[in-house]
This record gives structure tokens, sequence and C-alpha cells, in this order.
């Protein structure tokens, strides 16, 4: 039934066994440790889990951790370089977007999307992209700010 | 009057949250990261009927699937009748103990029946499906006037018409009040059934040792109330639970304030295998555990020809699903802060009813009964203003109570730092309350109306309520390296308990905010503390946090007295220094001090070695546990306004204005995302949220996010105002009282008003779909 594979996460490539059911998530969380990605329903309806797969934010939950072959993964554990963190994750701090966190790095990975492809977004443009990541804690004002704060500090 | 409250060099600033970092890279120290070697994982299963009695159970095809390690069934677990409820005992006689872990009578559609261990969720889940149970249906009811009325299914023995807890409370002559009055009016206003719907879901890990002791790690709010209830329920003497303090959860707002089934069913089959055991429920468990309850008001209120309350008198009926669980409380809490005490009135009469139904069980949810009271009180005054032609916020402050009346909750107390008035004309000013137009009178498809919405009495925890935990506890201790390290019970849900707390350990020990560290802790090592809930953390944990600092910090000075040889009267720290007042050449380091305290007898100085005395030595540590002095009340006023689409029925909310009388404010920063983040919740509540139920079988219909709709960053206001109005609260620590729950309480009706004021139409049922608002306007 499993299926050995191989897929790149974070730069670095992984030989697995993964039944063909898997998802993304259940991969990322129960087999290589990266607990960074949060399950927060397991049914493509909250962002908890998105990660970017060839640079487009993906709920993982939703994703075949067979259907990743070939193509480049980043989770939350990949985005820090040298002990420096994404300006996102700087932002997000800065901004006060944070509170129960559970939402926080999924939702960053949305926003990495969007900042990758739109360098300077307008408020809706940032409301729309993270539109798929729930927060419960912060009403978003908080999230969109640390999302402008990231964008200034990186033009 | 900021000039009056509590001068501060920590306080007030919004510094970095200490959890934040670890959260924007991960965040590793959520219940739902934790595991264990040798852990085993356990499914329910849950009951497809909402009203059955079960005449038979097979597992043994389940027993034999390989991975299987153990299986429980109703008869394998001890059957004590309990109240999940963590902030009361569990034996509490207002509470109502109505339920077991697993019975042969199943009360609502997902009631867990049995359960599996096994080394994979994936086995477990395959396990139940060979679990065959024979069911006999019963009848079953899912409406609360259903459930009252004569020849209804029985639901609990003992439980009259199906009746759960009734209570009655008057103050005055209500029925004479009345004929005195100039006008009556009268209305029902229903609220319907809401998840809390925080991210991180609940989770447990519960393992045992040979002795029979059990370490439990849980998604929760309340480390004790974990232990108490865990222990009864198992009957086991309360030592041998150990409770972990998870460092932080993902959110609760209510959502986790009693003990699930999870961590009893955990437990036992932890018991059996003598291996840790994790259950995670799914987002549908989640969404059948615990909700905010639906109540229905018939709300009746008499008023005099000037425009003053005369006469009060309600109906509430509350339907609390299979069990009563914080049915029996909430309604209470939604009867006195809800609805009697929100204006003073002086005759009234009030009747809660908490029912008994096939639904699923409720649960916290912030607010605790008040939402669902706000709404029927702030609608009626809307209405009532709009009939006589009164002004809705003069009229609320020509109601209200003043800074000085007496508490109308705990009358020896005063409204010593009662700021109401203030919160309303600032945040009418802030949102242009002079420019309103008539209700419907905005022209074009798209109308524009604004509506206020109050929280007017409010809590800061529970002192005063009879059978409900309210004392706080902490450690603070200093270290060699100049830091403190602070260990409470207090749970951080998110909301910033840490950062809050830390910040009010360092202001009194003299330190910067971030030279404070909340350290582990577990029910064997702090003292008690009652729940992160009731709005009460920052003020009532915020006190014993200060009392234990306070005395970390006598022993520091009369450490550093004797090394200046100067009393400890006249020292302070600041600066990581202790200083003799008034001569500052005279100081040490805390550093020093900390050091010296803990050193050998003999140190050894640059003049060689040199004793100490025996006097200043010891770990410079204070505790404290300890009740708060009283449970002072915040005000809440909120202006919203919205953009009413009279062709779709669409509402946007355009901007809204909050203004909150809380004593000091601590952390600007945190204090505004509690209003932010309340805002989205109270507008889900108003607009769009409803956990739906199959009115015929009982099955959830709203199972995941995708059938259950919550405001996301699109359809939110672009910016939610906060005004924060200081005072100095005299009980409370550097004059703070409380935040957290009335920001979720006011946004229904403030929207509904709103929604009145653009459009004409009044809806006294929530949520406020685009169908009801059509309706309304006669074009459905
Ligand atoms: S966990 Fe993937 S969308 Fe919720
Ligand atoms: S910060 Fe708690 S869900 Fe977003």
């Amino acid at each position: 039934m499993k299926q050995l594979i191989s897929i790149e996460i974070n730069g670095e490539v992984h030989e697995l066994a993964v039944a063909p059911q898997d998802s993304l998530l259940h991969v990322l969380r129960e087999e290589l440790g990266l607990i960074g990605t949060k399950k927060g329903c397991d049914t493509g309806g909250c962002g908890c889990c998105t990660v970017q797969i060839d640079g487009r934010a993906v709920y993982s939950c939703m994703t075949y951790a067979m259907s990743v072959q070939g193509k480049p993964v980043v989770t939350i554990e990949g985005i820090t370089e040298n002990g420096q963190l994404d300006p996102l994750q700087q932002a997000f701090i800065d901004a006060g977007a944070v509170q129960c966190g559970y939402c926080t790095c999924g939702t960053i990975m949305a926003a990495r999307e969007l900042l990758a492809t739109v360098p300077d977004p307008d408020e809706s443009q940032i409301r729309h992209a993270i539109a798929g990541n729930l927060c419960r804690c912060t009403g978003y004002q908080k999230i969109v700010d640390a999302i402008k704060l990231a964008a200034a500090n990186s033009a | 009057m900021t000039s009056s409250t509590t001068s501060t060099t920590v306080l007030g600033k919004s510094v970095q949250r200490p959890d934040a970092l670890d959260k924007v890279t991960g965040g590793k120290h959520y219940p739902v990261n934790v595991t264990l070697p040798g852990m085993l994982h356990a499914k329910l299963l849950r009951s497809p009927y909402p009203h059955a009695r079960i005449t038979g159970i097979d597992a043994s095809a389940a027993a034999k699937l390989p991975g299987v390690k153990a299986v429980l069934l109703p008869q394998d677990v001890p059957q004590r009748k309990y109240c999940p409820v963590y902030f009361v005992p569990t034996l509490a006689p207002s509470m109502v103990q109505d339920m077991l872990i697993m019975s042969d009578t199943v009360r609502y559609a997902g009631q867990p029946v049995a359960a599996v261990a096994a080394t994979t969720a994936a086995i477990a889940e395959q396990a139940l499906e060979l679990i065959e149970v024979d069911y006999e249906e019963l009848p079953a009811v899912f409406d609360a006037d259903a459930a009252m009325a004569e020849g209804a299914p029985q639901i609990h023995e003992g439980a009259e018409n199906n009746i759960a807890v009734n209570p009655v409370v008057a103050f005055g002559d209500a029925e004479a009040a009345f004929e005195k009055a100039d006008h009556i009016f009268e209305g029902v206003y229903e609220t319907q059934r809401v998840h809390t719907c925080y991210m991180e879901p609940r989770v447990c890990v519960v393992d045992s040792d040979t002795g029979g002791n059990l370490t439990v790690h849980s998604s929760m709010q309340h480390l004790f109330g974990l232990r108490e209830k865990l222990a009864f329920v198992l009957g086991m003497p309360e030592s041998k639970v150990r409770v972990i303090k998870p460092a932080y959860i993902g959110g609760g707002f209510g959502g986790k304030l009693d003990i699930g089934y999870i961590e009893p069913v955990a437990a036992l089959l932890s018991l059996k295998t003598g291996r840790p055991v994790r259950i995670e429920q799914t987002r549908y468990e989640d969404f059948i555990s615990t909700t905010r309850n639906p109540i229905r008001v018939y709300l009746k209120t008499g008023i005099s020809k000037d425009g003053r309350f005369v006469a009060r008198y309600a109906e509430s009926t509350l339907d609390c699903g299979a069990h009563a669980t914080h049915g029996a409380e909430v309604i209470n809490v939604h009867g006195m802060f809800g609805i009697l005490l929100t204006y003073p009135c002086p005759d009234q009469h009030w009747e809660g009813k908490t029912v008994y139904t096939n639904n699923m069980i409720g649960g916290g949810y912030r607010g605790y009964g008040s939402p669902q009271g706000a709404f029927a009180v702030e609608s009626q005054i809307d209405e009532i203003c709009e009939e006589l032609g009164f002004d809705p916020v003069e009229f609320r402050l020509k109601n209200s109570y003043h800074q000085g009346d007496p508490h109308p909750f705990n009358p020896q107390a005063k409204l010593d730092s009662y700021r109401f008035q203030d919160c309303l004309t600032q945040a009418a000013e802030r949102i242009g309350w002079s420019s309103r137009k008539a209700a419907g009178s905005d022209q074009g498809v798209k109308k524009r109306g604004i509506g206020l919405g109050c929280q007017p009495i409010w809590v800061s925890g529970c002192v005063g309520f009879p059978d409900i935990y309210e004392h706080s506890g902490a450690i603070v201790k200093l270290n060699r390296d100049g830091t403190a390290d602070l260990s409470t019970a207090a749970v951080d849900l998110g909301s910033g308990q840490i950062t809050t707390l830390c910040m009010i350990a360092a202001e009194e020990l003299g330190l910067e905010a971030d030279q404070v560290r909340m350290t582990y802790a577990d029910t064997d090592t702090v003292p008690f503390d009652a729940p992160s809930h009731a709005s009460r953390v920052t003020y009532s944990s915020g006190n014993a946090v200060k009392a234990a600092a306070g005395q970390a910090r006598q022993r520091l000075l009369e450490v550093a007295g004797g090394l200046l040889e100067a009393s400890p009267d006249d020292l302070e720290v600041c600066e990581g220094m202790v200083r003799v007042k008034g001569s500052p050449d005279s100081q040490i380091s805390v550093v020093d001090v900390v050091t010296r305290a803990e050193s050998p007898f003999v140190v050894m100085t640059e003049e060689g070695p040199q004793p100490t005395n025996l006097e200043e030595k010891g770990t410079i540590i204070g505790l404290s546990s300890m009740a708060p002095p009283a449970n002072p009340s915040p005000a809440t006023v909120e202006f919203v306004e919205v953009e009413v689409d009279t062709e779709t029925g669409q509402v946007k909310i355009l901007r809204v204005v909050f203004a909150h009388d809380l004593g000091k404010l601590i952390h600007p920063a945190g204090a505004e995302g509690q209003v932010e983040g309340g805002f989205q919740q109270g507008m889900g509540y108003a607009l769009m949220e409803n956990l739906l139920f199959d009115p015929d079988s009982g099955a959830c219909l709203s199972s995941d996010f995708l059938d259950y709709k919550m405001p996301t960053a699109v359809e939110m206001p672009p910016k939610i105002e906060s005004i924060f109005i200081e005072s100095n609260e005299p009980t409370g620590p550097f004059g703070a009282k409380s935040l957290s729950e009335p920001c979720v309480t006011v946004p229904a009706p403030a929207i509904a008003n709103a929604i009145y004021n653009a459009v004409g139409v009044r809806v006294r049922e929530l949520p406020i779909t685009p169908e009801k608002i059509l309706a309304g306007l006669g074009k459905l």
C-alpha cells in the first residue's frame, strides 16, 4: 500500500513511505516532525495548515503527499534563514498580530505568496490573500497591519 | 482623567509579547504537539441517534484488529454523575450533576458510546467501524418549548417538564410598578447556537504510572478544574492527578472551560494499557462539544413619561441540550448581568428556565449569557427611543449607574472606578452621533445607519457568586542574573495573560518587562488559581502576582538594606539597582543582592575571603495565594456604522467605535487586539454564525468551517477604533480591572440597531441574515 516517494521540503530531500491517502499535512507533522504547520480542521476550511508549494500558498491538509513529488515545499520552518526571521515573521511580532498564534504560521505562509507576487499590495489585496486563513483572536486588523509593515520593510 | 491613574514605568507600554517569537517560528508548545514515547491514539465511537438505549455492544472484532491495544465500553467506566464545569466544585449545589463518561442511555446524536486505543489514529478509527452497537431508539425532542410540553419525552429522570434549573429573581414589585408605567414595551428576542471556534482542537495526552498516578496534558483553560473533575469522575484522590500547564493554548474563549469526554477516556485507556494515550477531536467533534446556548427572551419594560425605567419583567428560556453543564450557570449570569443589573430599575421580575432537549450540550463562551441578554435589552431600548422620540445616548445616560453608586451585584462595594458616561459621550462624539439620520431616511439602494449597544455592568472575576471559585496564587523567584521567574496556574489562551502578568510582576519588582519570565507550572508545584475566564486574570491573578512580587521585593530590600546599612523602608528598586532614596550613590545591583543571598557563607572578594551573615541567606522568593478584594465592574459602549444593500440584504460594517472603562491600561496593543478579535466574534454572532442541526434527526449539519461561516479578513470592517477610558480602580493591581468579554457582547445589538437605523427593519432573531432583512423590507 505504502509507496516510496521523494519530496523536497525546505530545500531538503526526504525519502518517505507514504500511503496514497496521506495528506501533506500528515506527513509534515507526523512523519517529519515539522509541527509548525497546524491542523485546525483537516477539511480545507481554516488555513492553519497553509504551506507554499512551488511558491503557491496551499492547504496542506487538502494536498496528497504523493502529489508534491518534484515540487518544492516550503513550511514555516523553512523561512528563517541563518537565524534571521522572514520580514513577515518580524512584522507579525512588531505589529502585535499574534495572539493565540495557532493561525499565525498558516497566515504568514499565505501572505508570503502575496508579497512574492505583489510587493506593494493594497489593503484589499492583503485581505483577499488571507481570506482563506481564519483567525478567531485578532479580528485580522493587526494581521493586515503586519503584512503592510512587512511589505514596507522589504521595499 | 488619565491623571488619576497610578503612575507606572512598565505598564502602559506595548512591550513585545514573550510568546510571539516562538509562535511566528512554528509554535512548539501547543498541547496539540505533545507526544510521549509509546503513545497510543484513541478515538471515540459516537451515537448516530439523539435518544436511545444501548441494548448490546460487541467490540470483539475491534479488539482483535492488529494495533488495537484497548477498548473502552460503558460497562468499563465508573458511573459517577458529574458536572463538567471547571470553575465550580464538582458537587456544587447550584449546578446539575447529570453526566457520565459513558452511559447506556444516549441523549444526543454524537454522544460517545465506546472508545478504542491503538498504535495509530487510523487503526483506532478503523476499529470503531468494527464495533456493533444495538440501539433501542427513544422518542426525541429538539425544541425547548416542545420539551416542556406535556407528553414530551423525559430526558433525565426527576427533571420535571425537562427543566434542569428554574431560577427566579425579583426586586421590588414589578406587577404594581407596571400599573404606574406611562408606556409598556414588549418583545421576544432570540439567539442561536454558536461555537467559540478556537483554532486549536481540544486535545489531550494522559499518561499513567504503575502507582496509578496520572499526568495530563490538555488544551484547556483551567489546570485545577481539570484535576478536580478528572479525579472525581475516576474516583481517585486529587493528589494522584497531575495536570501540566501548557505554555499556551490555541484559543479557548470559554470553549475549554469544562472537562471533555476525552480526558477521562484517555485516562482510563492509559490505566488499562500502561501507555500514554492521546485523543484529538475533529472539528466536527469540537462543534458538538461546547457552544453558546441559544436563549429566547421575552422582555417587557415599563417606562415613565420622562424616559426612565420603572418596571421590567423577563422570561428567558435556554436550550441546554442533553445535559445541563454550563447551562445551569449561564442562565443566572444572563439573568443578572444580561438583564436585571444592566440599568437601574427599581421593580423587576425575571424567570429563567434551562431546558433539556436532545440537542448537543452547551458550553461556556465569552460573555456567558450576557450576549443573549444584551441583544434583548439593547434592541428594546432602541425600540423605546424610536417610539417615544428619545435620543438613545441621552436615554442611556439618564438611566445609568454612576461612579460611587453601590455596586448593583455586590452592594457592600461601590462603583469606584465606573466611567460608563464617559464611554458613551466620547464614543458618540467619535462616531459622529449628532449627525445620525432618522431611521430608513438614507437615500439610494445602499443605505447607511448608525447603532449603539452597551454593556453597562460586567465582572472582573467571580467574587460575589456563591458557588464559583475565585482565588489565585503566584510564585515569584529572583535569579542571580537579575531576572525573575513567575509561575502561576493561570493559562494563556492567546489573549496575553503571560504578558500582562509578567508586566505586573516587573512593575512591582522594579525590573523591565522582559526580565520576568513565565515558567513551568503544574498542579503539584503552584498554588490554586481559578480558570482563565470571567474576564478575571488581569484583575484577580494580577493581584496575586503583585502580592507575590511585592513579597519578593520586600525580601530583596531587606537583604540589600543589610548590605547598604540602610532601612529597607528607605530603599527603592529601579533599573536593576536597589538605591537609598535620595542618595543615588548608595546603591547595589539586584544581581549582587540576589547572588549574595544565595552565596555560601564565605565569599571571595578582592580583599580576600569575607564572611557573610546567615540572616541574608535564602532564595529571594515571594508566594501568594489569595482571593481578590472585590469584583469591580467595567463598562462598555460600542457604536457601529453599517451599509445595508436593500436589493440583496447584505450588510457591510463600515465603522466601529468601542469604548471601555478598564481602570489601568496595561498593554495597549494587547487590549486593542482583544477588542478587534471580540468584534469578529460578535459580528459573526450578529450576522452569520449558526450551528445548524437537522430538526428531525438532531444531527449536526455544520460539521466543519465550510458549513459554519464566520467573518474572514474580507468581511471585517477596515478599522475598529478602541477608546480606553482609564481610571484608578482602588482594589485592582495598579488600578486595573477587566477587559475581555464585553467586546463580544456589544456588537450584536449595536449592529441590529444600526441596521434598523439604516433601513427601518427590526430583526429580533439572530443571526440577521440577508433573507431576514429582505423579508423585513417586504421583498421576500
Ligand atoms: S487544517 Fe487545513 S484548512 Fe484547516
Ligand atoms: S491568533 Fe488565535 S486564531 Fe489567530
